[in-house]
């Protein structure tokens, strides 16, 4: 019994942090409409500047969780101009060029770190005991930050005006740029917005586990597997599919195994897609 | 018995009643115009008909058989074939392409003879291509055969449209608006190709707002709006028809 | 066909059997030629169930099915490996016959993240399936392809790289051959016809569904005898090695080598192989080879490898112009 209460705690912790990259996902697909399939490498390259930064370069834990976030960002700012945009409404090469990114970036991954796992420091280490369940400190912050920045996710697009007019292009990409709004800027934005968290994501991901180059496509798989349940472009969908299978991924586990709970996930996901492709909440 | 015979036909949408009890017949050799004001129903009756949507209720009947809820391609296989409103073509072929494809029901062509070039095949495969020739001949698009779809001018492209379906070689024909944004000219072409194709013993089914067009060329008119059946007779008797000409016309008209 | 091209072909044909020959003292050269041959069979179905408008993001996958398939029957029920390799194509299709029908309604970029999913189930499946499938450890020891004896002529004897290669060109000419059969007849046209425009196509009597989930069967038989091929040409099957990269290579190979011609998938199969392992200079940066040709012919030739001649043809007129007005 006491298993199944920590196996739950599990899955809800990993849970968020699939949710932070559907988010990112999510709003890069709502926006630009592709499937930025190299998302999952910005995840990984978020934490190895954790890594890198804080590791190699002695800059603290926190200002490097941060500083790496902006940095993708910018990387992410850097990739929509110059490899997705030219490539608009061609679904073959646009297809061609995130894998070929995948490739790129893991491979300077490896290059620059090496093929090893590596270990990057906890941001809060210790770990907070409820009877005789188990719950460290830094999966609670992956809670935490993925709530946080889901409400703040939340907000900015219900309230900001620049929010408001990601929502508008998602809807009908013409239809916003007859009214003025710079499609350009708000692609750049969500793609930057998107990376951020994808880092983020992937440095609490790092803290708790190894993080090696090809810990990318696991992300990916998760995310959308996410979003497919969630329904692409909601929040709301995107925590409650994170936490299904954050869910699937803590409980089935002790039941069976590892591979058995992302076996019973992926055939889920097949389903839907064949049953209701948008989704348990989605609209697009 | 009538070749095509809707009976109850409804068609709810979520909120939206677009089709409300329709009884349409058609004989054979009978060219049967539908009109209405936009939004009428009368593009969600043939695709209730030829099996693009399900009806809420209703039954369609065609040579005596329930063909309600069927695939569009089991209806088109049945003998039923259609034109779209907004266009449909294969753009990436020639215009002779477009019509030797469509041609699969003359043709007969199975899967596997195709796939293992037997002798069946190629014959079939030659008269395939001779068939469609003709029947762009018929539809007088003989001359641009080896041009690209996407390349016709638009009236050209709906006789493109029409040559499509008639090579599926059906009993029943609903046209979709084939005159649309046509000049003197082209509208003149195609109340022929329409005649014509009806001295072929093909019956018509033909939504139309060119009004000179449908009082020319059907022998029965159904007037939908807001999709109810609101007449249904010759074109005399549905022009002097009161809720018709409030509905639609918009005139009051005097007696002339 | 007109008669010259006919010859190009076979002459074609005849330089590609000549190669293992000429390679054959050079267990790496002919190592390189087999992964082209399989390559090619796999972009080749690939292709083809992009012709009816569908995508594959998980044809590896299929390719693993019957590479398992095929040892396991060997190796547990001791079959002949030539009638395994057939079952094993076979199981491919019957695992993608699951799917294909259900698929058939699917839009594109759900169609490309489901079959990414069956990808990954599958070589899940055989990671879990420890007692069939030693796991994650995999199967070894599985025998090569059986001897060939042609009494009075030859005895072939699968113990050298050399029948292998000739054995590949074998099974890469009958895809070719079948899957060009296909794209130049009656049914090819209606492929198209259905990745064009499906209402239309359904209006004039095409079964929509029927025809998309034929070629997705057919196409993943062959992915499978590629497999089962693999399998007893390599000895030795892990499921990692047909996970989500070589299902997105494959990919890469149709798109990169041309998807609008079918002699793209035959191209970019052989020139994707090649490439990087010509580069094989310092294996850690090989992939950087491979996605500078990448990118490259995507932002020069968006068309694909096999838009090259064109290209240049376009090329050598705006010259021949500019050079006739400065004259």
């Amino acid at each position: 019994m006491e298993s199944l209460v920590q196996s739950i705690a599990n899955g809800l912790m990993m849970g968020f942090i699939y949710v932070l990259v559907a988010l990112g996902l999510s709003l890069v697909f709502s926006i630009m409409r592709i499937v930025q399939f190299a998302h999952g490498e910005i995840y990984m390259l978020g934490a190895y500047g954790v890594y890198f930064l804080c590791v190699k370069l002695g800059v603290p834990v926190f200002a490097a969780f941060v500083i790496s976030a902006i940095v993708l960002a910018l990387v992410g700012i850097v990739l929509e101009r110059f490899f997705f945009r030219p490539f608009r409404g061609d679904v073959e090469n646009s297809i061609i060029v995130s894998i070929g990114l995948i490739l790129l970036l893991q491979t300077v991954a490896s290059v620059f770190f090496g093929a090893q796992g590596k270990y990057i420091p906890e941001f809060l280490p210790g770990i907070m005991s409820i009877g005789s369940i188990r719950l460290p400190w830094e999966r609670m912050l992956a809670v935490f930050a993925g709530i946080t920045i889901t409400i703040l996710l939340f907000i900015f697009i219900r309230k900001t005006k620049t929010g408001q007019a990601m929502v508008a292009v998602s809807q009908d990409r013409d239809g916003a740029a007859l009214q003025g709004i710079n499609v350009n800027h708000i692609s750049a934005i969500s793609m930057a917005i998107g990376c951020a968290l994808a880092a983020m994501a992937g440095a609490l991901m790092g803290a708790i586990f190894q993080i090696d180059p090809a810990m990318g496509g696991f992300a990916m798989e998760k995310g959308i597997a996410v979003i497919i349940l969630g329904g692409l472009g909601s929040i709301v969908g995107a925590v409650a599919g994170g936490i299904i299978i954050g869910l699937i991924d803590g409980i089935v586990p002790v039941f069976a195994s590892t591979t058995i709970a992302y076996i019973i996930g992926f055939a889920l996901i097949i389903i839907i897609l064949i049953i209701r492709p948008k989704g348990l909440l989605g609209y697009e | 018995m009538r070749m095509l015979e809707t009976k109850g036909l409804t068609k709810h949408f979520k909120g939206l009643r677009a089709l409300n009890n329709i009884a349409l017949s058609v004989g054979a050799n009978e060219i049967v115009g539908v009109i209405g004001p936009n939004g009428s129903g009368k593009t969600t009756l043939f695709n209730l008909i030829t099996g693009f949507l399900k009806p809420t209720s209703g039954e369609v009947v065609f040579e005596s058989k329930h063909i309600t809820g069927k695939g569009p391609h089991a209806i088109a296989q049945l003998g039923i074939a259609r034109t779209f409103q907004l266009d449909r073509l294969f753009h990436e072929f020639t215009v002779l392409q477009n019509v030797a494809v469509a041609s699969r029901l003359h043709s007969r062509i199975g899967f596997w003879e195709a796939v293992f070039n037997m002798p069946d095949y190629r014959t079939k495969y030659h008269d395939t291509w001779d068939y469609a020739q003709k029947i762009l001949q018929f539809v007088g698009l003989d001359d641009k055969r080896d041009v690209m779809a996407r390349n016709l001018s638009h009236g050209h492209q709906k006789m493109l449209g029409v040559a499509i379906a008639l090579s599926a070689n059906p009993k029943l024909l609903l046209l979709d608006e084939p005159c649309a944004g046509m000049n003197p000219k082209e509208l003149n072409l195609a109340l022929e190709l329409i005649s014509k194709i009806k001295e072929r013993g093909i019956s018509v089914v033909l939504i139309e707002h060119n009004m000179k067009a449908v009082m020319n060329v059907c022998s029965r008119i159904v007037v939908l709006n807001f999709g109810t059946e609101i007449a249904n007779g010759s074109p005399d008797e549905v022009q002097k028809n009161e809720d018709v000409i409030q509905a639609y016309l918009g005139v009051t008209r005097h007696a002339a | 066909m007109k008669l010259g091209r006919i010859v190009s072909y076979i002459v074609l044909v005849i330089v590609f059997f000549l190669m293992p020959l000429l390679l054959r003292h050079n267990a790496y050269y002919l190592h390189v030629f087999i992964l082209c041959g399989i390559n090619v069979i796999m972009a080749i179905s690939l292709r083809a169930i992009t012709t009816t408008g569908q995508i594959s993001f998980g044809h590896a996958g299929f390719m693993s099915v019957g590479a398992y398939t095929s040892a396991l029957l060997v190796m547990k029920l001791g079959l002949s490996t030539y009638a395994a390799l057939i079952l094993g194509a076979a199981a491919a299709m019957a695992v993608a016959a699951a799917i294909a029908y259900p698929i058939t309604r699917v839009r594109t970029i759900y169609l490309a993240m489901l079959t990414l999913f069956f990808g990954e189930l599958i070589r899940l499946v055989f990671t879990e399936w420890r007692g069939l499938t030693g796991g994650t450890s995999g199967i070894i020891g599985i025998p090569p392809l059986g001897t060939i004896s042609i009494p009075g002529l030859a005895t072939i004897d699968f113990s050298t790289k050399l029948p292998y290669s000739f054995f590949i060109l074998v099974l890469a000419l009958i895809t070719i051959l079948f899957f060009y059969g296909i794209e130049r007849s009656y049914v090819g046209m209606t492929f198209k016809s259905i990745a064009q425009d499906e209402s239309l196509a359904a209006s004039i009597g095409t079964n929509v569904a029927n025809f998309k989930a034929l070629v997705f069967c057919i196409s993943c038989f062959f992915a499978g005898l590629a497999g089962g091929f693999y399998a007893h040409y390599n000895a030795v099957l892990a499921p990692d090695t047909f996970g989500l990269f070589p299902s997105l290579y494959i990919l890469v190979y149709v798109i990169v080598g041309g998807r609008r011609k079918f002699a793209g998938a035959i191209i970019g199969a052989i020139v994707l192989t090649l490439i990087p392992e010509v580069f094989r200079v310092v294996k850690e940066y090989q992939p950087f080879v491979f996605v500078a040709l990448l990118f490259l012919v995507i932002f020069l030739l968006r068309g694909g490898l096999v838009t090259l001649p064109e290209q240049v043809k376009i090329q050598m007129e705006k010259i021949h112009v500019r050079k006739n007005e400065n004259a």
